[in-house]
């Protein structure tokens, strides 16, 4: 009885002590979701999916690549230049402006992304 | 490769095949045999590459040789893997016996030469050998292929020779 009381006491005080840490992550971590909205453009078969409509600077690009071969996404401004090896998956932050982009590998393969 | 050869191997192996089909008579050419002539394009060209990495000095042509080597194993190893999943066999063939010819015959003459006439050579045969792969891929194999993710494969396969042919063009051209 006495050992399982301190037993008790002790995953409280655990608990008391680590809970506010552990409360302060995930909420700093949702407050930081919410203001980046997430934009995926796959990339498969040889052509870039659809380019995502509405996407603000700030925004998160995510670059993912289903294609057996490796590509690029490489801006003609010059203002980005990611290597997409098969099945990776690359975050890039999107920046205002519009911008044409095509592989490198595979330059008939284009597309423009315009972020607000 | 040299380029009336490759294409008199392509009209042999596979020109009866729009008679055959206007007939409405069984194909002349199976989804086996069909995937034995790409896997076979594919493998010279890997091939040709690993002669050029060897061979050339030139930036350019060593990184083009590396996207060869590279697009072409992955459309391979996709079709090995297609065909095992199949439980297909792809099935030698007269043209793919023919490509294969071709494709030794036009080792031997670039071994023969070096820096910038090899560069130049290889450049051009680049070009001539994807526009026949392209030809017979578009014209003939594709239309004739019965499997859907075969025919899928070799879709994909239509469009990187393409981007392959464009990339050869503009290389020839720089090396003139």
């Amino acid at each position: 009885m006495f050992r399982s009381t301190i037993l008790a006491v002790g995953l409280l005080a655990l608990g008391c002590s680590f809970a506010p840490a552990f409360a302060a992550t995930p909420a700093t971590a949702s407050a930081t979701t919410q203001a980046k909205a997430v934009h995926v453009i796959v990339l498969d078969k040889m052509v870039f999916g659809p380019m995502p409509t509405g996407v603000r600077a700030g925004d998160i690009i995510e670059w993912v690549n289903h294609d057996i071969f490796e590509h690029s996404a490489t801006a003609r401004d010059g203002s980005f230049d990611i290597d997409l090896k098969p099945g990776a998956t690359v975050r890039t932050t999107a920046k205002a402006g519009s911008f044409a982009f095509f592989c490198k590998f595979h330059p008939g393969m284009t597309g423009t992304l315009v972020a607000k | 490769m040299n380029k009336s050869l490759f294409a008199l191997a392509l009209t042999l192996g596979l020109g009866s095949l729009a008679s055959v089909h206007a007939q409405q008579a069984a194909p002349a050419i199976n989804d086996a045999q069909i995937a034995h002539i790409a896997y076979t394009a594919g493998a010279i060209d890997v091939t040709a590459a690993k002669q050029a990495l060897s061979k050339s000095h030139n930036k350019a042509v060593i990184e083009f040789a590396k996207e060869m080597a590279r697009d072409h194993a992955a459309v391979n190893d996709q079709a090995l893997a297609l065909a095992k999943k199949l439980g297909v066999t792809p099935a030698d063939n007269a043209t793919s016996q023919s490509l294969a010819k071709g494709g030794s015959a036009e080792q031997t003459k670039l071994a023969a030469l070096s820096g910038a006439a090899y560069d130049k050579a290889y450049a051009e045969n680049e070009v001539a050998f994807h526009k026949a792969v392209l030809a017979a891929l578009d014209g003939t194999l594709i239309p004739a292929t019965q499997n859907a993710e075969l025919k899928s494969l070799l879709e994909t396969g239509s469009k990187l020779f393409h981007e392959h042919q464009m990339h050869a063009e503009h290389l020839a051209a720089s090396l003139k």
